[in-house]
C-alpha cells in the first residue's frame, strides 16, 4: 500500500510541478536554515565540553565596585594563583596561565644565519597543572617536565611546522622573543580544537614570567591583570556556593583594604557566553544571541510549514475527484489521511535533501559573517542525523496532518461531482490566520532587521567626537631604544607629502584598552569620588585627530606632565559649569604627577557607543607612547602606507611592522552588533522569500480555481485593474491585521535591546513604516504578477473550458 | 433478497423550508436482477443509487442489505459493507488519472486487505477478460472515453461485487461503444450480479429486466 502512495505522490510532484518546486523550495530554505541554526548553537555550545570533569572547574576572576555598578574581569593579581594552592589544599587543581600581547618571535638565536621572524598573538605562560586540567594533547614531551624549568617553551603541531617544516624538528630548538628572551622548544602539542577558547599557539613555562615585563608585578597583590588567569578544580564535596564564599575572606585576608577587590569563580562552561569576563579567544557568543538565532530558526520552520499547509490545503480542491473515488473505492478515512500524511514526508525528505545541500554549501558564508571555523565535521554525524530525521517527522506532523484531516473528511459524492472549491475545503479562516501568522513573523524580523541595521550603521557613521578616517594606527616597540627613535620616525613620515600629521600616544582616542584613575583636584585634600580615563599622547594627537577646545588650547609639548587637558564631562563632574574657570587650576595624579589644565577638550567617545562619555584627563609621558597615529591624504593611502611600512621597517628592523585603520578598529568594537545585523539580514531575507513563495503559490492556485469567476467578471466588464484589485484586497488587509500584531511585539523588544546602547537610533516610526510599506509593497508584486496573468486570458478561452 | 428500502425519505432543507430529494421510497431487490432506474434530470436518480450504495445518508426510513439494518450502522461499517458487496460505475468514469489502467483496477483489492501475490492473479484475470492487457500501463487520459468506462466497470467488478451500481455509465459515450457496455452488462447478470443502472436512454433500459420510474423523488412506476 506504501508503494501505492510513494507512487502516487511522486505522479503528483511530477505533474504539478510548480507546487512540487514551492513547496520543496520553501520548506527546504527552512529545513536549511533551522539546520544551519542547529549546528551553529551546537558548535557554540561545545566550546571546552571536552575538558575531562569540565563541570567543576572554575576561572578564578575579578569583580570591581564601579559607579555604575559592578564589572568583572577574567583576570587576577599574580599572586593569587600560588596563594590559592596554599589557601585551599582541597582543590583538586589550580593552574595559573597568562596572556601576553603580540610577540616578535624569531627562531634560532642572534648568531643564526637562516633567522626567521614572526609575529604571533597567540602566546602565554602555563604552569604544567593547566594541562592535567585540560585535554589539550601533546606530540612530543611531557608537561610536567617541558614547562618545570624558566626558559621553556611548548608550541603547537602548527607553529612548528610553520617555524621548522615539520614538527618533529621542533623539539630542542630555541626561539627568542622580542629580541632579548631565549626558550628552548620541550615539547609540542597537537592543534587546539576549533571548539575552544583557549587558541594556544606557543606556551612558555610559568616561571620563565620572572625574565618578561611583569616580573615586578609577581607579588603585587594590587593590579588585577585582565589575561593573567588562574583556573581551579573543585573538589566533587566543595559546592561553587561554599568555595565563593571563601574567596570572600580569602581576597580580604591577602589584598591591602584600600585594594579590595574580590575574586569570583566562573564556571568554564560560561566563559564562552559571558561578555562581562571576555575570554582568550577575544570572542563570546551572549545566550540572548542563542535564543535570538534559536528563534529565528523555529520562525523560519513555521514559515516554510504554513507555506505548506497552505498550499496543500489549497491544492487538496485538485485532489477531490481522486479522494472521492478512492472512498468508494473503499478507502477508509485513515488510509487517506495516511496516504496524504506519507505524500508530505516525502515532499519533505526532498526538502530535507535540498536543506543538507544548501546548509552546506552555505557554511563558507556562515563562518564568514560569524568569524567561525563550523563544519559538518565539527557536529557528530549521529546528532545532525538524528536532528533531521527528527526535524523531517515534526515538520511531517505539523504540516500534513492538517490538510490530510481537511481531505479525508470530503464527502465522496461532492467531492466526485468535482462542486469542491477552496471554501468547501473549508479552513479558509484557518488559511487566513496562517497568513497572518506568516507575515507577522515576517514584520517581526523585518523590523528586528531595521532596527539592528540601523544601529550598526548608527555606530560606523555616528561623529564621536574626533576624526577617524584615514587615520592609520601604527604600534611603535616600546624598549627603551626604540623610544630614542621616535622623533626621528616621525620626521621621516612627514617627509612624505601625503601625510599631514604624525602624532605619538598611549593609545587611540576610543580604545578597549583604557586606564583609570581619580586625582586630586586644585590642591584638594581628598582625591575625587569617581575616577577619570587617563589618555597619554602628545599635542599633535588633537590636530591629527581634529579634537576641538571649548577652551583654551592643548599642553606644550613635553617629554612628561607639563599640562592637563581635561574634557567637558570631568568639569561636570567636578561642578565647574564654565570651562574658561577651570584653566590654571592644578591636577594632582598620585602625588607625583602634578600639572595645571591648560584647555578642555570637547566631549569625544573614548569607548565605544554603548558606554556613556565619561570624564577624560589627557597629559604628555613619552615612555608610555606606544602607537603612532598618521593622517594620510584622501585617495593616496596605498602609496602612503607602502612607505610607512618600509620607514617603520628601516627605523626598528628588529621589529615586525603592523597597522590597522581606526574606523576598522573602532567596528571592531560593535563585532557582536555586525553579526547579529549580518544573521538578521540574512534570516529576515529568507523569511521574506519563503512567504512570498506561498503567497504566490497561494495566489497561483486562488488564480486556476476563480478563472471562470474571472472570465464571467470580465465578460461583464471588469477591468484588469478591478481583476488585481480583487486578488490583492484580502491580502492587504492581512498583512495589515499581521502587522497590528507585529508592531507592538516588535517594539517592545527592539527597545529593550536599544537600551543596551547609550548612544542609539531613536525607535522611529518611519522603521515601522518602511516594514509595513515594504512588506506591502513585495506581497502585491509577487500576487499582482500572478493576478495580471490570470486578469489578461481571454474570457471566452476560460469559459469554454466549462 | 438483495436487499430493501422502506419508506424512505431525504431531504434538504433551505431556508426553512423542507426540499424532498427522496419522498416515501420503497424498493425490494432480489438477488440477480437487472434494474433500470429512470426519470427526468432532477428527479431523484443519483441521490436513489447513492443512497442505496451507501455513499449518502437518508434522513428516514429503513434500509436492509443481506438482513443487515444499514440505516443503524456507522460509517465504518457501512463503508467495510459496501466495500465487500458493491461496485459503482460512473459516467465520468472516475478513474485516479495518476494511476495506470492496472493500478486503477487494483486500487480497490488495496483497501480490501488482499495479498500482493493474489492481486496480480486478479488483476491479471480481469485485464484479460476485458481485453486489455496492452493497455496496462497507460495512464486515463491516454483512453478513448469507452477504453475508460471498460476500466471503470473492471475496476468495479475486481472485488467480486453482488451488487453493481452504474449511475449513467453509458451518458457520456457514443452509441456503438454504449451499446458494447450494456452488453458486457447483461453478460455479467447472466453470470449473477445484480446490477441497478440510472440511465436516460429508453433502448439501453430495455437491456434491464425492471425499470423504476422516478418523478420528484417519488417512485412513479416500478415494474416493465
Ligand atoms: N446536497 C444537495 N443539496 C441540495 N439539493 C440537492 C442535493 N443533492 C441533490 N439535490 C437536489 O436533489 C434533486 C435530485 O438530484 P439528483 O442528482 O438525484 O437528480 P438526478 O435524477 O440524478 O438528475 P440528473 O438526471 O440530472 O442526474 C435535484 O433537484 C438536486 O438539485
Ligand atoms: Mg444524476
Amino acid at each position: 500500500m506504501i508503494r501505492n502512495y510513494i507512487k502516487v505522490a511522486l505522479r503528483n510532484l511530477r505533474r504539478n510541478k510548480m507546487y512540487a518546486a514551492l513547496n520543496v523550495a520553501g520548506l527546504g530554505i527552512g529545513i536549511a536554515c533551522g539546520l544551519l541554526i542547529f549546528m551553529i548553537i551546537k558548535y557554540e555550545t561545545s566550546f571546552d565540553n571536552f575538558h575531562r570533569n569540565s563541570k567543576q572547574i572554575y576561572r578564578i576572576g575579578t569583580s570591581f565596585k564601579g559607579e555604575s555598578g559592578m564589572w568583572y574581569s577574567a583576570g587576577v593579581c599574580f599572586p593569587a594563583a600560588e596563594a590559592l594552592r596554599m589557601d585551599f589544599p582541597q582543590l583538586e587543581k589550580v593552574a595559573g596561565i597568562f596572556k601576553r600581547g603580540q610577540t616578535i618571535v624569531s627562531t634560532g638565536d642572534a648568531a643564526d644565519a637562516q633567522r626567521k621572524k614572526f609575529n604571533e598573538t597567540n602566546v602565554y605562560f602555563a604552569e604544567p597543572s593547566f594541562f592535567e586540567m585540560f585535554n589539550f594533547n601533546w606530540l612530543a614531551g611531557k608537561p610536567q617536565t617541558a614547562l618545570a624549568e624558566p626558559g621553556s617553551i611548548a608550541i603547537t603541531r602548527e607553529i612548528a611546522e610553520k617555524y621548522f617544516g615539520n614538527w618533529k624538528f621542533a623539539m630542542g630548538q630555541t626561539l627568542t622573543f622580542n629580541n632579548k628572551d631565549i626558550y628552548k622548544i620541550n615539547g609540542v602539542i597537537e592543534d587546539v580544537p576549533v571548539n575552544t577558547d583557549f587558541p594556544l599557539e606557543l606556551v612558555a613555562s610559568y616561571a620563565s614570567l620572572k625574565n618578561t615585563g611583569v616580573s615586578g608585578n609577581l607579588n603585587d597583590w594590587v593590579s588585577t591583570y585582565g589575561s593573567a588567569s588562574v583556573f581551579v578544580r573543585l573538589p566533587e564535596s566543595m559546592t561553587p556556593e561554599k568555595f565563593s564564599k571563601d574567596l570572600v575572606s580569602f581576597s580580604k585576608r591577602h589584598k591591602p583594604a584600600e585594594y579590595l577587590n574580590i575574586l569570583v569563580a566562573q564556571p568554564l562552561a560560561d566563559i564562552h557566553f559571558n561578555s562581562d569576563f571576555g575570554n582568550f579567544n577575544n570572542r563570546t557568543f551572549s545566550k540572548s544571541l542563542i535564543t535570538a538565532i534559536t528563534l529565528i530558526g523555529i520562525f523560519l520552520i513555521v514559515i516554510a510549514c504554513v507555506n505548506f499547509i497552505n498550499l496543500s490545503t489549497a491544492q487538496a480542491v485538485n485532489r477531490s475527484k481522486e479522494v472521492g473515488v478512492r472512498k468508494v473505492m473503499g478507502s477508509s478515512r485513515k488510509q487517506l489521511a495516511f496516504q496524504f500524511i506519507s505524500e508530505t514526508a516525502i515532499i519533505t525528505v526532498f526538502a530535507a535533501l535540498l536543506a543538507v545541500i544548501l546548509a552546506i554549501n552555505s557554511l563558507p558564508l556562515i563562518n564568514i559573517l560569524l568569524e567561525i571555523k563550523l563544519s559538518i565535521a565539527s557536529i557528530p554525524l549521529s546528532l545532525l542525523l538524528t536532528f533531521l530525521v527528527g526535524l523531517i517527522i515534526l515538520v511531517t506532523l505539523f504540516s500534513g496532518v492538517y490538510p490530510a484531516l481537511i481531505v479525508s473528511r470530503f464527502n465522496p459524492i461532492t467531492a466526485l461531482k468535482n462542486t469542491m472549491n477552496a471554501k468547501a475545503v473549508g479552513g479558509l479562516s484557518l488559511r487566513r490566520t496562517l497568513v497572518i501568522l506568516q507575515f507577522a513573523i515576517a514584520h517581526l524580523l523585518i523590523i528586528a532587521t531595521l532596527v539592528v541595521v540601523g544601529q550598526t550603521d548608527y555606530f560606523h557613521t555616528a561623529s564621536m567626537g574626533f576624526t577617524k578616517a584615514a587615520i592609520l594606527n601604527v604600534p611603535v616597540p616600546d624598549d627603551s631604544i626604540s623610544r630614542t627613535k621616535l622623533q626621528f620616525l616621525r620626521n621621516e613620515f612627514l617627509k612624505n607629502p601625503d601625510i599631514q600629521g604624525v602624532a605619538f600616544s598611549y593609545n587611540s582616542p576610543a580604545d578597549n584598552d583604557t586606564w583609570n584613575s581619580d586625582f586630586r583636584f586644585d590642591h584638594a585634600t581628598k582625591s575625587t569620588n569617581f575616577s577619570a580615563t587617563l589618555k597619554w599622547a602628545e599635542p599633535d594627537f588633537f590636530k591629527v585627530y581634529n579634537m576641538e577646545f571649548v577652551a583654551a588650547r592643548p599642553y606644550a609639548a613635553s617629554d612628561t606632565v607639563a599640562g592637563y587637558v581635561v574634557n567637558e564631562t570631568l568639569l561636570k563632574k567636578l561642578g565647574i559649569r564654565d570651562p574658561n574657570l577651570a584653566i590654571g587650576k592644578e591636577i594632582n595624579l598620585w602625588g607625583e604627577r602634578k600639572a595645571n589644565i591648560t584647555g578642555v577638550v570637547k566631549d569625544f567617545n573614548s569607548t565605544s557607543l554603548r558606554e556613556p562619555i565619561g570624564p577624560v584627563l589627557m597629559g604628555a609621558w613619552k615612555d608610555l607612547y606606544q602607537l603612532a597615529s598618521v593622517h594620510i591624504s584622501p585617495g593616496k593611502t596605498k602609496e602612503a602606507m607602502d612607505f610607512i611600512e618600509n620607514t617603520w621597517n628601516k627605523t626598528f628592523p628588529d621589529y615586525v611592522y603592523r597597522y590597522e585603520f581606526l574606523d576598522k578598529k573602532i567596528d571592531g568594537f560593535y563585532r557582536q552588533e555586525n553579526q547579529l545585523s549580518s544573521l538578521y539580514k540574512l534570516f529576515a531575507g529568507i523569511a521574506i522569500f519563503i512567504s512570498c513563495l506561498g503567497l504566490y503559490g497561494l495566489v497561483s492556485f486562488m488564480a486556476v480555481q476563480r478563472v471562470k469567476e474571472v472570465g464571467i467578471r470580465k465578460v461583464l466588464g471588469a477591468s484588469v485593474g478591478n481583476i488585481i484589485y480583487l486578488f490583492c484586497r484580502e491580502l492587504t488587509i492581512l498583512i495589515l491585521v499581521a502587522f497590528a500584531i507585529a508592531a507592538p511585539v516588535a517594539w517592545y523588544f527592539m527597545h529593550n535591546w536599544l537600551q543596551d546602547f547609550s548612544y542609539r537610533i531613536p525607535l522611529s516610526a518611519s522603521i515601522f513604516l518602511v516594514s509595513i510599506a515594504g512588506s506591502l509593497a513585495i506581497a502585491w508584486i509577487t500576487v499582482g504578477y500572478r493576478s495580471i496573468k490570470a486578469a489578461i486570458i481571454n474570457p471566452v478561452k476560460s469559459l469554454r473550458t466549462e | 433478497m438483495l436487499l430493501e428500502l422502506k419508506n424512505i425519505f431525504k431531504w434538504v432543507t433551505v431556508g426553512g423550508t423542507r426540499t424532498f430529494i427522496l419522498k416515501d421510497v420503497n424498493l425490494k431487490v432480489n438477488e440477480g436482477d437487472f434494474i433500470s432506474v429512470m426519470g427526468p434530470s432532477g428527479s431523484g436518480k443519483s441521490s436513489l443509487l447513492n443512497v442505496i450504495g451507501m455513499l449518502d445518508d437518508f434522513d428516514e426510513g429503513e434500509y436492509h442489505f443481506l438482513h443487515e439494518s444499514v440505516h443503524k450502522m456507522k460509517e465504518k461499517q457501512r463503508s467495510a459493507l459496501y466495500k465487500q458487496y458493491i461496485g459503482f460505475v460512473f459516467q465520468a468514469y472516475h478513474l485516479i488519472d495518476e494511476l495506470t489502467v492496472y493500478e486503477n483496477i487494483e486500487t480497490p483489492l488495496i483497501y480490501q486487505d488482499i495479498k500482493s501475490s493474489e492481486r496480480k492473479a486478479m488483476v491479471a484475470d480481469m485485464l484479460d477478460r476485458f481485453q486489455i492487457v496492452g493497455k496496462k500501463d497507460l495512464f486515463p487520459t491516454q483512453l478513448s472515453g469507452g477504453q475508460q468506462q471498460l476500466v471503470g466497470i473492471a475496476r468495479a467488478l475486481i472485488g467480486k461485487p453482488r451488487l453493481i451500481l452504474a449511475d449513467e455509465p453509458t451518458g457520456n459515450l457514443n452509441s456503438k461503444q454504449g451499446e458494447e457496455i450494456m452488453e458486457l452488462f447483461k453478460q455479467l447478470n447472466k453470470e449473477g450480479v445484480t446490477i441497478i443502472q440510472v440511465t436516460h436512454s429508453e433502448k439501453n433500459a430495455e437491456y434491464g429486466s425492471r425499470i423504476i420510474h422516478l418523478l420528484d423523488g417519488r417512485v412513479e412506476k416500478d415494474g416493465l
